[in-house]
């Protein structure tokens, strides 16, 4: 426990020591709502389910970047090799960046919802949030994971070009910008491949108040799996490496 | 014995990095790990602190795999370079490491060891390069560990920064400490350890005492001018290019006095320092062209 908040406190002095991340991450997402979502949003159905889907965007932007390009920009640093160094299981240090994480990815969510809840006729009853939360947890840990695999594939300066590449068509395609129906024929068919599109399958009910699929669940689950084996495959390859 | 490694082989992407070597790290001594860039140090000490498991052979510290966290209480370790987390303060680092071990020193007492009283509250990367590095030594010694592996510690350091550094490793041995220590510089080692572990090209070349090491490693490389200079037993390796004669010699002063009562003529006479990196290729070239 000790050794887990001593992480967990570096990491977050470091994210609230620099602005120039924690801003813009945390305002990006509620900015391109009120740019392209909530002029459009005039039924509180509506307004909900796209508040749904863009808190999932927020959460999916600081996941995949945090895990994404900060493992990648770890990789380079002698730092990361000196704390594999300290005597504590290397857990301690992973969940204190879960916990960094978590915190932001709530901020971010949250800045969101204030934002929706002055621009759009949002109105999400207390009872419906437990499993908002619950789906937009399961879809941060499965895009995390997914940030950290690509981390450790590719080149350290190759990262965050990467990153975009991979993230604003996942987000687009999956339909966290707009209703699926609206997305391109084309898109639209490939959609419900998409690990992103299957996240969203959970949020929407969620924010709907609607029950949940099981199928939804089953490929977040072996999404999340995949992104896992593939992360930690990449990791060791790494270490063999280096 | 606090720390073994036995017949380790490394091979890091094409590089065979380590080729058979064998060391161990007695309770109490301060062993330098001496060779050139790239012979393998930082591998064998990466062995050595968990951060990578050898292709075949054994690594033991404190008896155990360092792979395994609890193992890695008796350890103490300077960060390679001086890359901190960016945004933290100076007191922050000492305590991240500090919270690793059961009974770490004070940070107060841990600053002021280092010459960095007063600048707890600094960040660290308004540290000069000197404080940075000095703060990387510290860390290693934070914990209060039975064995404190030193890579490179003086790297880039000034003349009074070293010895000041120098001071704190001595003492540090003195109070029952164990100390493994990488340098490429032959005085390091020499001022320093108790024992010397040459290596060279992934394998161990040499071990023995400092004063000992020297005479075999330390070279001095002679000049002049002279017509024919006879063969002489002191000269490792002999060059002839424009009248102009250079000797590598383990002993530059017997050398001088050797010439002098030759009654050879010579002129233009200058001593000068060989790196490690020449004085192998002049000493042990042979010895690893298998």
């Amino acid at each position: 426990m000790k050794l887990w908040w001593a992480h967990t406190k570096a990491e977050l002095l470091v994210l609230l020591r620099t602005p120039g991340f924690l801003i813009p991450t945390m305002l990006f997402p509620s900015m391109f709502f009120l740019m392209f979502a909530a002029p459009n949003l005039t039924s509180t159905v509506a307004a909900n389910l796209s508040t749904g889907s863009f808190m999932a965007f927020a959460v999916f932007t600081v996941t995949f970047f945090q895990f994404g390009v900060g493992t990648a920009n770890e990789r380079e640093n002698p730092w990361s090799s000196y704390v594999r160094t300290l005597p504590a299981h290397p857990v301690y240090r992973n969940l204190g960046k879960v916990a960094t994480a978590a915190v932001l990815a709530l901020l971010a969510a949250l800045v969101l919802v204030i934002s929706a809840g002055f621009s759009t006729p949002l109105d999400l009853p207390l009872a419906r949030w437990p499993r908002i939360f619950l789906a937009l947890a399961a879809g941060g840990v499965m895009m995390g994971l997914l940030g950290t695999a690509l981390a450790y594939l590719v080149a350290p300066k190759a990262a965050l070009p990467l990153a975009n590449l991979i993230y604003l068509p996942l987000a687009f395609m999956g339909g966290m910008w707009m209703p699926p129906e609206w997305l391109p024929k084309l898109v639209q068919q490939i959609s419900p491949y998409l690990p992103s599109r299957q996240w969203m399958e959970l949020v929407w009910p969620a924010v709907a108040g609607d029950p949940w699929r099981l199928q939804p669940w089953i490929a977040v689950l072996a999404f999340t799996v995949a992104f896992a084996l593939l992360a930690a495959w990449a990791q060791r390859r790494d270490e063999l490496i280096r | 014995m606090i720390a073994a490694v036995r017949n380790a082989h490394k091979r890091l992407g094409r590089v065979q990095a380590l080729r058979g070597v064998s060391l161990e790290v007695h309770e109490g001594e301060l062993l330098a790990l001496l060779g050139p860039n790239g012979a393998g140090k930082t591998t064998l000490v990466s062995l050595l602190v968990g951060l990578r498991a050898p292709d075949r052979g054994e690594v033991r510290l404190d008896g155990r795999d360092p792979r395994e966290p609890a193992a890695r209480r008796v350890l103490g370790m300077t960060p390679q370079g001086t890359g901190f987390p960016p945004a933290l303060k100076v007191r922050e680092v000492v305590e991240l490491v500090r919270a690793h071990y059961p009974d770490p020193l004070p940070t107060a007492e841990v600053l002021a060891r280092f010459g960095l009283e007063g600048l707890a509250g600094r960040s660290v990367q308004a540290l000069s390069g000197g404080q940075a590095r000095r703060l990387a030594v510290a860390l290693a010694f934070a914990g209060n560990p039975r064995l404190a592996v030193l890579d490179e510690p003086t790297t880039g350091l000034d003349v009074e920064s070293r010895r000041s550094l120098w001071r704190e490793i001595r003492r540090f041995k003195q109070s029952g400490g164990t100390v493994l220590l990488t340098t490429h510089y032959l005085e390091e080692a020499e001022s320093l350890a108790t024992r010397v572990v040459v290596l060279d090209r992934g394998r161990v070349v040499a071990e023995g005492a400092p004063e000992a090491i020297k005479r075999r490693v330390g070279l001095k490389r002679v000049r002049l001018r002279a017509a024919e200079l006879p063969e002489w037993p002191e000269v490792e390796r002999r060059e002839f290019e424009d009248g102009r004669y250079t000797l590598w010699t383990a002993d530059a002063d017997a050398l001088v006095r050797r010439l002098v009562q030759s009654g050879v003529a010579f002129s233009d006479l200058e001593v000068l320092p060989v790196s490690l990196e020449e004085a192998f290729l002049a000493v042990l070239g042979e010895e690893e062209e298998r």
